[in-house]
Formats: C-alpha cells, structure tokens, sequence
C-alpha cells in the first residue's frame, strides 16, 4: 500500500473523535449481521451507529462490566461521494463484508475500507491516485462542497503523481483543466479558484478558473511558482523582450505589469498588455532586479561602447538618472565614474582628451578652483616658467594651445592671452587658425570680437 | 513664465506632495580624505642664482629658475606645501506621485556639501554649500511628458541644465518622438547659473546674466534602424546674442542580429565648424560571449561664445579605436582596447619647440572568478600623447564574505611623465575596500589607499609625497509599498504608457 494511499485514507477517516473502539471481532459470536447494529446503512432514516443503550443491553455491570461507549456525535470530515443506501440500492449483490472485511477472513473481523475496493467496482484498474483525472469526482466532493474538511485537511491532500509529470506545472494543467469536462471537476476535488491564484496573474480570463467555485481553504495547497525551463537559458534575460511580443506569448499567465516594471524604466508596449496586480489576480511571478549576466563586475568601466551603439538596450531599464550619478560629479564621489587613483593620471587623459572632461565637469567650477589650489594657475605676468621643458615654451606654445585649448584653459583664463593676443594694446599675435569664420563670429556674437579689437573689428 | 509664476506653482505642488501616496527616497551621504601638493611659484634675484649642471641658473638650495634678461628676479616653482581636503556631501534624490492626478509627480535631486579640510581653495563642487540639481513637476502619459521646473536635458548634443519647460511627445506605434524645451539655462556641467562666482575663481570676465535655452530634437526608432535629429541654441538675454548653437544627428543601423551601425555628427552653427563626428561598426556575440567595434572619430571642443576660445581656433583630432571584450570561459573577462589619434594642422608655426601631434592609447584588463567568493583582476594601461602621459599597472582581488559584505584590495603602480615641464612622477597605489549590503534600505562603501608617489626632477624641485585617501559613502533607501531599495528612484518617476 504506497504511502498516498495511506495518507487518503487518514483522510478519509480523518476527524473521527476519540472514543472507545467497538472491537467486533470480539462480538463475532454475538451479532449476526451487520444492520443490527447500523441500521442506518439499510434504512434511510436510521442512525448509522448503535447508540449507548445498546450496548448496556449486556454491558449493564452485572452481565457485562459497564463499557464507555458512544456513537460519534459528528459525521466524518470526509470529502468522499458516498452513500450506503445508495450504494446498497444501485450494487444489490455487494455486501457489507464486500468493503469492510478481508476476502475470506472471519466474519466480523472488520476493517475501515480500502480505496482499492472502490477502485475495483467502479472499474478503475489503477492505484488510487494514478486514477484517470475523470474519475476524481466519481468518489469525492468538490473541495467547496465538502465544508467539513479544514484547511489542515486540505493541505495534507496527497499529490497525484501525474501532477509531477514534466510539462504539467508549465501549462500542461491548463489544457487538462479545460472548464466543463469531467477533468475541471476533477481539479475541482482537491481545489478551489483561491489555490489558482498564487500563481495566476490572468485568473479572471481563465474559465477554467472561474469554473472553480471560490473557497478558502485551496490555498493550503501551497505551491511554489516555477520559471519556465523557457526562462531557464542563458541568454534569456537578453531575449526575453522579444519573445513576449510573439503571438504564443503566454507573460499575462504569471506576470503582472508590475513584473515588468521592477526592471523596465518605462511601460514596454508589451508590459501595457499585462495586468496590474489587483485584487482577484494572483500576485504571479515575484521577480527581483539583479544584474544581468553581460552586467560583469568591470562592465561599468567598458560599457561604453556598449550604451553608445545600442542605447536603446541599455533604456529599457535605465534613465538619464542613473547616467548622471557617476557622469555628473559629486564633490566627494570617489570611485564613481573614474577609477581608482584617475586623480593622480588625469593629466594625460586631460591633454588627449580620452573622454570629454566639460561634458561632466564645468572648467571654472572644477579645473581652474583645483589648479589655484594646487598653485598651478597663472598669476601675474607669464612667462614664469612652469613650462619649463622647453626654455622657449612661451615664444612657440601655439602647436600646443591648438591642440589641448581645453587644457590650458584649466590653468589660464582670457586675461592672459590678451597680454599678448589682443589688437588693444597687447602683442598684437593673431591667434585665429585654420577654419576661423570672422564673418560669421561677427553675424552670430560680436561681443566677442570686442574683447579684442574693442569697436573696431576686422569684417574679415 | 516669470519667476512669480513658478514660485506660486512650486508653492502649490509641495504641500501635495506631503499628501502623495508614493515616494522614493534615496540619501547619499559621501566624505572623502585627501591631500594634494602642488607648486608655488617664488622669485630669487638674478645674483643669487648659482650655475646647476647643466649651466643653467639654479636657486642656491638647487631649484631650477628661469631668468629673463634685463630682469632683475629670476622665477622658479617650488614643491608647494601639502593641502588637506576632507569633502563631505549628502545627495538626496526625491521622486513622490499619487496626488490625485494619475501622471504627476514631483522630483528634487539636491546636494549640499562642504569641505571640511585646511586646503586655501574649497574642494570643487562645494561651493556653494547647497545645490538644487534638479527641481521638477512632471506630467506622464502615455503620449506625452510634461515638465517644470529646474531639470537637465540629456539629450547627445549634450547634457544641458535649465529653469524651465520641457515636454515630449511620442508615439509608439509609429517610433516617433519630439521633444522641445525652454528656459533659463545653467552653466555647462553645473547646477549653477553662469552668473556665479564659484565658477570664476580667477575672477575673470564673466556673464552678468543667465543665458536663455531652447532646443529641440526628433527621433524615430525602430528595431534595424533609429535616427535623432537635435538642436539647441542659446541666447545671451542682455544682448540678444547667440552664446551657443548646434546642431547634431545620430543615427544607428541594425542590419544583422547583433551588428550595428552608429554615426554622428555635431555641427557649431554659431561658428560654422564641423564638431565631433564618429562612426562605429560594433559586433556582439549572441552568447554575450564577445563583443568588439572598431570607429573613427574626430574631436574638437566646443566653446561659448562669450568666451575667446573659440576664436583661438581650437584643433581637431582624428581617431581610429577599437575594442573587444571576450568571456572564453564563464570564469574569465577579457577587455581590450585601443586608439591611435592625430591632430589636424595647427596652422601655427613654432620652430622652437617641438610638439608632439599625435598619440595613442591602449588597455587590458581582465578578469577571473576563482569561485562564488573569490575574483581576481588585474590590468595595464598606457597613453601617450601630447602634453602628458601616462602608463600604469592595477590588480586587485575580492572576497564576497556571505551575500552582504564584500572585501577587496587593489594595488597599482603609475607613471606619469609631463611633455612641457620636467616631472616624471612614479606613484604606488595599494588599498583596501569594504561594501556593506545589510539590505535593501542601506549600503555602506569604504576605501582606504596608501599612495605613495616621486615626482622625479634632475633639479630639487623634486619630492617624494606620501598619503592616505579614505572614502565613504552610505546610501539610504526610504520608500512608500515594498522594495523601495531594490528598485531605483527612476522607475517610480517613470510615466506608465507605451514607450
């Protein structure tokens, strides 16, 4: 007997309150039939159990010691389909001993009934729980209409084993369960709609959920929502968009909008086909941000080009926000979007320009109050000598205040190119280059030219 | 809009906000301990100076000095006394909605900070002490996007900062969006206007108002094909002239599974000049096993125009990079790349002294999970080029002490060698770091790195400088519902609507 079997019939039989056991074997000599003593097997009306009286008949103190013996005062919280005058009126050839007794065992050495005797009148040639799914409701209730079962009841139902078959959890339930065949009331026998609603977001679209009576006792079942072996891939997080937007997409099942929004910055076209999570849908899948698998340790320092060809990758479930907390500085934001010890190499990715340090930070706001810090800013006439590599820096500097402009203006301001670059009283040096648009500079800001000629500017 | 206007909107949307029935709220509390040592510049008289070895005037205590003749001082740099900064700062970023309006929230991203250390010049950024970074009310829906107030436009002409209106309109099923903007604007790179004294610590010419911006942009998006059209000028509002305007378009091509395409392509219409421009071919392996790209690009900077700088006629540089990540097995990261670049004709002659125009740079690092708990890293760097280089070794390891708490070292070694002022610095780095997840609703992070560092000179000028840096940062996750600290502050500011 497998040990389902055995938990089914506990079940059975579950709730009979402890009283003193009637041991028939040892009254085989004194009763000869059954309906004697449970009349109400054979007539409607009659109580199923004898009451105290009698057994006093003998058990009176003097025949027989007194015995404690009382008929059960509530029926059994069973969810089985049965009754006796029924069965006695529609099997006349079975006979009590037919369930209650072993095959040639003594008469009166009776046993609580085994499911395989059921089984076998009503043709079923299986264990009990490898039954058919059409044959639950043959024998049981549904769980809604058997109200005498607790919820510690429910949850002790035992699994059938076709419910751990490979696929069944995934979807393949659902196909069985199709609402109004004798399958969806067999599914009816151990749950209700509140057990299809720790997992399914999309219950109210569901008939076969909706067949369910409502009942709260069938989440006692409890069940774990499982990813897909589908989701189980690799690269799955990667792909996962657009396989929700094929026609077989089944998301709505176990996810809510919400799902989608836990990553997703934005409402994805296929996240406003969801639903929200309300209440008479199941909570569904309870995902969690991570990281994905491509998100390395070091991706933060290469993901560049990464955000720069596929931006759009990279929206789905990040903001300009999330940009900004290492590209726009922070005054004590060590580690944030250069690396460790940037401070003291940043003069060679300054000079080359290795990314664009104005994007981030403002010259004057950053740069320049640093460098004064540092003493490394111009004060009073140039020519002091900082450069000091070259001994004529000063007289050949304009290859390399072309080049690295941005640079020099982290160390130097306006004032000090005019000492020699203006036509106002300064060297008079032309610094205007290759590509220079006088007439445009002129058209677009003036003022400009000013700083230089004053009111008298070149129209060319 | 006058200023009145917004003050009375303001006024009205923050006492909603005490009534919303959602918020985020993420505080980032951050200090850091450094020190620095700079030059200063000091005079000898001419008489004083003493022949070094190489014939050249030395001070008398061996500190190379440059004399001009017919002056009567002669100048030199000496190593300048170290400084101590101790910047701290507290970033609290707020987004609350649920006011009654399905589609309106509220956000504020503001930083205040000090400086807590003996350096003469504050640390940059913290000055002033409290700075509204971002201050607005927004409008989702599904079609459009309303904002007021003081937000940034991130868009690729740049990162621009504004008091002002912003609204985008979108529609999904046809990929298209457009986007306009207007307000008064803030200095680049900064949250403040470009009429503060904290960006001019030279005290040199400086607006004397805030300029006005506007921009707009179109895009259309598709899954092999997206292309943006941006615009953006601004508009110095006491003159009437233009401080800035651009134009730039970007366009992606996707033609195979995990090829693409970029280009674009930055145009300065206030001086007629081609700006940035980049072209790149990238490649990823369906396994997210590789990726590579190769580009070309050319770069020059961008100036205002109530600045001289672009009248100096700034260079451009050509550029060939690529780069290419390998995982060869689940354990191991590979990453490497490379760029070569040359600057355009200067136009400038100066037969006196020789100047690099061309550089390069290239990196490696990699790295290996030893198992659940252990990693390894290491890497090398170099660049040389114009002006400064630098080349360099890292490494370090990581040890994942249960699911919350993460131990590291890393060490490094730098050489830095300056193209126009003799110093050839060497600097040790070894540290040690600690990150601290006890939960969803606060993170700790600390680093403590000993650097040691050479500035090397033939003269005495050079030093040897040692110090600590330390680093802290705790961030705080507040939140109405559940997995508040799971979930970034931008999801909840998110509108809910096709994209």
């Amino acid at each position: 007997m497998t040990r389902a079997l055995l938990c089914a019939l506990a079940l059975c039989f579950a709730g009979a309150p402890a009283r003193a056991q009637f041991d028939h074997a040892k009254h085989a000599k004194v009763f000869p039939s059954c309906v004697g003593c449970h009349a109400g097997v054979a007539r409607a009306g009659a109580p199923l159990y004898p009451d105290s009286a009698a057994c006093a008949a003998c058990h009176d103190g003097t025949v027989e010691r007194r015995v404690p013996y009382a008929p059960p005062a509530e029926s059994l919280r069973t969810n089985l389909r049965f009754s006796h005058l029924t069965h006695a009126a529609k099997a006349p050839n079975a006979k009590c001993v037919s369930c209650h007794q072993d095959a040639d065992s003594l008469w009166m050495a009776v046993r609580p009934p085994v499911v395989s005797r059921c089984l076998d009148c009503h043709g079923i040639r299986t264990a009990h729980l490898d039954a058919p799914d059409t044959a639950c409701a043959t024998c049981h209730y549904p769980l809604a209409s058997a109200p005498r079962l607790a919820r510690a009841d429910v949850a002790r139902f035992p699994e059938p084993p076709s419910h751990r078959a490979s696929g069944f959890a995934g979807g393949g339930h659902g196909v069985l369960a199709n609402a109004g065949t004798p399958v969806a009331a067999s599914c009816a026998t151990c749950h209700s709609r509140s057990f299809c609603l720790e997992c399914h977001v999309d219950a109210p679209e569901r008939p076969q959920i909706q067949a369910l009576a409502e009942d709260p006792r069938g989440d006692a079942i409890a069940v774990t929502l499982q990813p897909p072996v589908t989701h189980a891939g690799a690269d799955f997080l990667r792909t996962h968009g657009a396989a929700s937007r094929l026609p077989s997409a089944t998301c709505a099942t176990c996810h809510t909008r919400e799902s989608c929004l836990t990553c997703h910055v934005a409402t994805p076209a296929v996240a406003v086909a969801l639903h929200s999570a309300e209440p008479g849908r199941g909570a569904g899948a309870q995902l969690s941000r991570h990281r994905p698998a491509w998100h390395t340790a070091d991706f933060q320092r290469h993901h560049a080009p990464s955000a720069e060809t596929a931006v759009q990758t990279c929206a789905a479930c990040h903001t300009r926000r999330d940009c900004l907390q290492c590209h726009r500085p922070d005054a004590a934001g060590a580690g944030a979007y250069h690396p460790a010890g940037f401070l003291s190499r940043h003069p060679a990715a300054a000079y080359s320009r290795e990314s664009s340090c104005n994007t981030c930070h403002n010259p004057g706001q950053f740069c320049v109050s640093c460098h004064k810090s540092a003493g490394l800013v111009a004060t009073g006439t140039l020519g002091s000598g900082y450069h000091d590599a070259n001994r004529f820096f000063l007289a050949g500097h304009g290859v390399a205040a072309r080049q690295s402009l941005e640079t020099c203006t982290s160390c130097h301001v306006e004032r000090d190119c005019l000492t020699c670059h203006s036509a106002l009283g300064g060297r008079r040096f032309d610094p205007h280059g290759p590509g220079f648009d006088a007439a445009r500079m002129i058209k677009k800001n003036p003022e400009v030219c000013t700083a230089c000629h004053g009111t008298s500017i070149p129209t060319q | 809009m006058t200023r009145a206007r917004l003050s009375f909107l303001l006024a009205v949307l923050i006492p909603g906000a005490v009534r919303a029935q959602g918020y985020r709220l993420r505080v980032d509390l951050r200090g850091q301990a450094v020190s620095y040592r700079g030059v200063t510049l000091d005079s000898v008289p001419v008489g004083d100076t003493v022949p070094g070895v190489g014939g050249g005037p030395v001070t008398p205590d061996g500190i190379a000095a440059l004399c001009v003749q017919g002056e009567a001082y002669c100048s030199f740099y000496r190593p300048g006394a170290p400084q101590r900064s101790d910047p701290v700062s507290t970033t609290a970023d707020f987004t609350a909605w649920g006011f009654g309006l399905p589609g309106l929230s509220l956000h504020v991203l503001a930083r205040g900070g000090a400086d807590l250390g003996d350096a003469a010049v504050s640390w940059p950024g913290t000055t002033p002490a409290v700075q509204l970074l971002e201050g607005y009310a927004e409008y989702a829906q599904p079609r459009y996007v309303i904002r007021l107030g003081r937000q940034t436009q991130a868009a690729p002409i740049g990162f621009t900062g504004f008091d002002g209106a912003s609204a985008t309109a979108r529609d999904a099923r046809l990929g298209l969006d457009a986007t306009g903007y207007l307000g008064w604007g803030l200095a680049d790179a900064s949250a403040l206007p470009v009429t503060s004294a904290a960006l001019n610590p030279l005290d040199d010419f400086q607006p004397v108002e805030r300029q006005l911006v506007a921009g707009a942009a179109l895009g259309f998006r598709s899954a092999p094909f997206d292309v943006r059209w941006s615009y953006e000028r601004q508009v110095d509002r006491r003159s009437d002239y233009f401080v800035s305007e651009r134009t730039r378009v970007d366009a992606a091509l996707r033609p195979l599974a995990g090829w693409s395409l970029t280009a674009s392509g930055m145009y300065d219409l206030a001086q007629a000049l081609w700006g940035n421009v980049d072209l790149r071919l990238a490649w990823q392996a369906r396994s997210g096993r590789a990726d590579a790209a190769v580009g070309v690009s050319r770069y020059r900077p961008d100036f205002d125009l109530w600045t001289i700088w672009g009248a100096f006629s700034p260079t451009a540089y050509r550029s060939l990079d690529g780069s290419l990540d390998l995982v060869p097995w689940r354990a191991l990261t590979l990453h490497v790349t490379g760029q070569v670049y040359k600057y355009d004709p200067t136009g400038a002659s100066a037969p006196l002294v020789d100047v690099q125009s061309s550089g390069w740079r290239f990196a490696w690092d990699g790295a290996y999970t030893l198992s659940a708990r252990w990693r390894l890293d290491a890497g090398y760097h170099a660049e040389f080029g114009p002006g400064a280089s630098s080349r360099g070794f890292t490494g370090g390891a990581a040890y994942a002490l249960g699911e919350r708490v993460n131990l590291s070292a890393h060490a490094g070694t730098l050489d830095t060698p300056l193209e126009f002022r003799v110093d050839d610095a060497s600097v040790w780095m070894l540290g040690a770091a600690v990150a601290y997840r006890p939960s969803g609703r606060w993170s700790l992070d600390a680093d403590a790195t000993r650097y040691a560092e050479n500035r090397k000179r033939p003269d005495a000028a050079g030093f040897d400088w040692n110090q600590l840096r330390l680093s802290a940062r705790v961030t705080l996750y507040f939140g109405s519902g559940t997995g508040a600290g799971g979930v970034p502050a931008a999801v909840g500011a998110m509108p809910e609507g096709p994209r």
